[in-house]
């Protein structure tokens, strides 16, 4: 009753007052509560920053080279699908180091931005090495994207790079035509010379996978190789993506239904990616924590972190909105389509009538949309237990992870299901990935 | 056009898509495919001994019939040596299962199986159709999953018979997994995928040697086989999670077929990684809503496929679930903090945070087993489920009798 009466007291003239600054109107509707605008954007920035503050102290900044004290900052890097909820990210980040900045503090951390380009033209035209109207679109809508966000570098990658042996090659390429840093010389004869391997091993991947469901799992699979790859080579301490809660509770699912459950754990939950180089001697028993600090270790370890992980899709396409100028401007070059916050070519699709032309994914989105629509926290939930379970093989070298996903390989389960289902092992159709694929993979690689 | 030709024989005319594969085949391929991947789910898992008595549960629905029927087969072509038995449980609901268990008395004359039929009223003293006239239509499912599973066990037992056997197929299977994702039960998801549960200890030990069959090759097989099965789905609604689950499984399934293999498959990975102080979701204080399903492995509810209530189920977990959030701000978790700081540089150990001081302090490692001090039946609790919801029943009947 107290309650009731400050509340009045304190807002005569609101007709629905905020139920947390009790100042202002609420126009918002956040978690059953009544909300205004401020108090809404305070609270999804506040889910970032939270987590934020978590990685920054799982990366503490590396040593310099000269055995001083640490001077370096954090390196991220981001991976930005022009989806809603990356850009949302981006838009946060941006908001954290201008307020550090503002403050008189110096950047918390650098960040690299990183568009990853699936768009089929750009993998069948890569072996002919020029910038196809697809690659330069993809340049036209970064390019807006530097416009808004000038403190941080952006790049496109193609796919392709998820295979090649030097990560850097292609991306200095592709993004030298409009690149606003100072572009490496175009050398586009040697990068297509170095990965003519990775592209013709992705078309012919690309084109032996005949389902829709088979292709979007590969490229999600190879998208983060792609961004993975990157960080690496850019020596960053950590990949961070736009996953929002809903997006976790999908992938949980939705790699569960591909065949993926041993990777969940590895997907869904924040830290370590399992790393591709072999293990340094010694240095990579605690390589999840401490090891990062390691100047060498570090080539191999790189965490990877959903900072979005506390807000829901729904709030993030509010949030989008709510930011002055509001980031739809940005989103997917302008296009509207907020339902979509994973890839934003999965939606240009939004009509599709076939079953064959719907991805595991796609099923799983709308899924969930419904899900988070009347059980927000049922899809919460989903997200936060699956976190949970136990990442096994963490230790895992090169020969035990899945030659196309990186992730470790499961050889207890393989062997039971084998036994148990009297599957025949695919002899002579591996697709060139070299290593032995998982389950998963091997599902979309057969077609 | 030519026709197609088995992709198996190469010589009769393929007849048959398999949902499972889309491989094209003859009829007689396609049956004696399906037996052998039966017999093969039997030898590498060791279901059976030979010369050991085996009670299949039978509804007379198509599961349990074509289960019936492969099983006659393989004990035949094989010599598992096996001494068969049918065991129905009569619910007792009207219009349901008096017509199936006419069914469930033809398949005994045809294969030559001796049969027992237990009912509800005399294990329990309420019928289904008394129970949903008592609590309503919503709900009621878990009662007659408890009831049932305990039924199937205690008429095994008068029969002096050890193994059960369940016609639960790749489907069910399927759906209890993504159904335990979508309720964060991790404890149930490691029970409910393995194909046996029980052991020699226990009284009755079950097992499903249909869980890698898809239930549409089994609906596929009774038809060429000429079975005799009763298709009638249960007439009251299946509980919301298992309902939406159910949905979302029949939508992968259309996507990409194998996605039903693919999900047992994660979900027995799963089970594998599920961490050994698992708090469960029904580990918090109060959360009666959604831990009020059976508590054993509970897979499978009732044949029906029908009816996606928008259930209350969900609702209560999702009001329960925000309730725990709100609480959970206004906690400082000392614990958590302190253990985070020394385990800084161990990753591993941070993934599995601990919900809170009273999750961990009670440490649900894995149940115990022990019996029920009402009806001696094997429980984790001190009063098994079934005892507990009659205990309910009992109780409101006697309200309305005043």
């Amino acid at each position: 009753m107290a309650d009731f009466k400050s509340a009045t007291a304190g807002s005569l003239t609101l007709t629905r007052p905020c139920v947390k600054c009790r100042a202002q109107e609420a126009t918002l509707d956040s978690r059953s509560q009544a909300v205004c605008r401020d108090c809404f954007t305070k609270f999804i920035s506040a889910k970032c920053i939270k987590q934020i503050g978590i990685l920054g102290k799982e990366t503490r900044p590396p040593p310099s080279t000269t055995n001083g004290p640490p001077t370096g900052t954090r390196r991220y890097l981001l991976g930005l699908s022009f989806g809603v909820s990356s850009t949302v990210l981006l838009h946060l980040l941006n908001d954290n180091v201008e307020f550090q900045l503002a403050r008189g503090r110096s950047a918390p951390f650098e960040l690299t931005v990183i568009h990853i380009d699936d768009t089929p033209d750009n993998q069948t035209d890569h072996d002919h090495p020029s910038p196809s109207s697809t690659a330069a679109a993809s340049e036209i809508i970064l390019a807006q994207y530097r416009a808004r966000y000038p403190r941080f570098t952006f790049h496109s990658v193609p796919l392709s790079s998820a295979l090649a042996n030097d990560p850097l090659e292609p991306s200095s390429s592709s993004s030298s035509s409009s690149s606003s840093s100072l572009p490496p010389p175009p050398r586009l004869k040697e990068a297509a010379a170095t990965t003519p391997t990775a592209a013709i091993t992705m078309s012919n991947t690309m084109s032996t996978t005949t389902t829709a469901a088979s292709r979007s799992d590969l490229e999600r699979q190879l998208t983060r190789r792609a961004l993975l790859a990157q960080a690496r080579a850019r020596r960053c301490q950590a990949l961070l993506l736009g996953h929002s809660t809903t997006a976790l509770a999908e992938t949980a699912l939705a790699e569960a239904a591909k065949g993926r459950g041993f990777a969940v754990p590895w997907l869904v939950g924040d830290g370590a990616a399992p790393s591709t180089s072999p293990p340094l001697e010694g240095g990579e028993e605690g390589a999840g924590g401490g090891g990062v600090n390691n100047e060498d270790a570090g080539a191999g370890v790189v965490l990877v972190y959903h900072p979005l992980r506390d807000a829901l899709r729904k709030e993030l396409v509010t949030y989008a909105g709510l930011v002055d100028p509001p980031l739809t401007d940005l989103i997917d070059g302008g296009v509207q389509d907020s339902k979509n916050g994973g890839s934003p070519r999965a939606a240009a699709g939004a009509a599709v009538v076939s079953h064959k032309d719907l991805s595991i994914e796609e099923v799983m989105r709308r899924y969930f949309a419904e899900v988070e629509e009347n059980y927000p926290s049922v899809v919460a939930n989903v997200a936060r237990t699956t976190g949970k379970l136990v990442r096994a093989g963490e230790g895992a070298v090169d020969g035990e992870r899945c030659g196309l996903c990186g992730m470790p390989l499961d050889k207890d389960g393989d062997e039971r299901w084998r036994g148990e289902l009297g599957i025949q092992e695919r002899t002579g159709t591996g697709p060139g990935f070299g290593n032995r694929l998982c389950y998963g993979c091997e599902r979309s690689t057969a077609g | 056009m030519a026709p197609v030709l088995c992709a198996n024989c190469k010589t009769e005319r393929a007849l048959i898509k398999r949902p499972k594969n889309h491989a094209k085949l003859c009829k007689a391929c396609f049956i004696t495919v399906f037996e052998d991947e039966v017999h093969h789910t039997i030898t590498s898992s060791q279901l059976f001994y030979p010369g050991e008595k085996v009670a299949i549960g039978a509804s007379g629905g198509k599961d349990s019939t074509v289960l019936a029927s492969v099983l006659k087969t393989l004990n035949e072509r094989h010599g598992y040596g096996l001494e068969l038995v049918l065991l129905s449980i009569d619910e007792g609901i009207k219009g349901y299962r008096d017509d199936s268990l006419e069914t469930v008395k033809r398949n005994a004359v045809q294969y030559d199986m001796p049969l027992t039929v237990v009912g509800y009223d005399e294990l329990y003293g309420w019928t289904m159709d008394q129970v949903v006239e008592t609590i309503g239509k919503k709900g009621n499912c878990t009662y007659c999953g408890v009831f049932r599973r305990q039924a199937l066990d205690r008429g095994a037992k008068m029969l002096g018979i050890k193994h059960v056997v369940t016609g639960h197929n790749a489907d069910d299977v399927a759906e209890t997994v993504l159904m335990n994702l979508l309720r964060g039960d991790l404890a149930r998801l490691s029970r409910s995928t393995s194909i046996v549960t029980g052991d020699d200890q226990s009284e009755v030990k079950r097992s499903k040697p249909l869980k890698y069959s898809y239930e549409k090759e089994i609906v596929l097989y009774a038809h060429h086989k000429k079975l005799d099965y009763f298709s009638t789905e249960c007439i009251y609604s299946p509980e919301a999670f298992r309902g939406s689950a159910r949905g979302l499984i029949k939508q992968l399934e259309r996507v990409r077929p194998t996605a039903i293999l693919d999900i047992v498959r994660s979900g027995e990975d799963m089970a594998r990684l599920v961490p050994g102080d698992s708090p469960s979701s029904c580990a918090c204080k109060g959360q009666n809503t959604a831990s009020s399903a059976p508590v054993e492995d509970d897979i499978g509810g009732c044949g029906s496929s029908s009816g996606r209530t928008p259930g209350n189920e969900m609702a209560a977990m999702d009001k329960q679930l925000r309730e725990n959030e709100a609480h959970e701000e206004l906690e400082i978790d000392v614990a958590k903090a302190m253990s985070e700081r020394k385990l800084n540089g161990s990753e591993k150990q941070r993934d599995l945070p601990i919900r809170n001081g009273n999750s961990a302090s009670k440490g649900v490692a894995r149940q115990v087993r022990g019996n029920c001090k009402r009806c001696g039946y094997m429980s984790s609790q001190d009063i098994c489920q079934a005892c507990m919801l009659l205990e309910g029943l009992n109780k409101n009947r006697a309200q309305i009798q005043i």
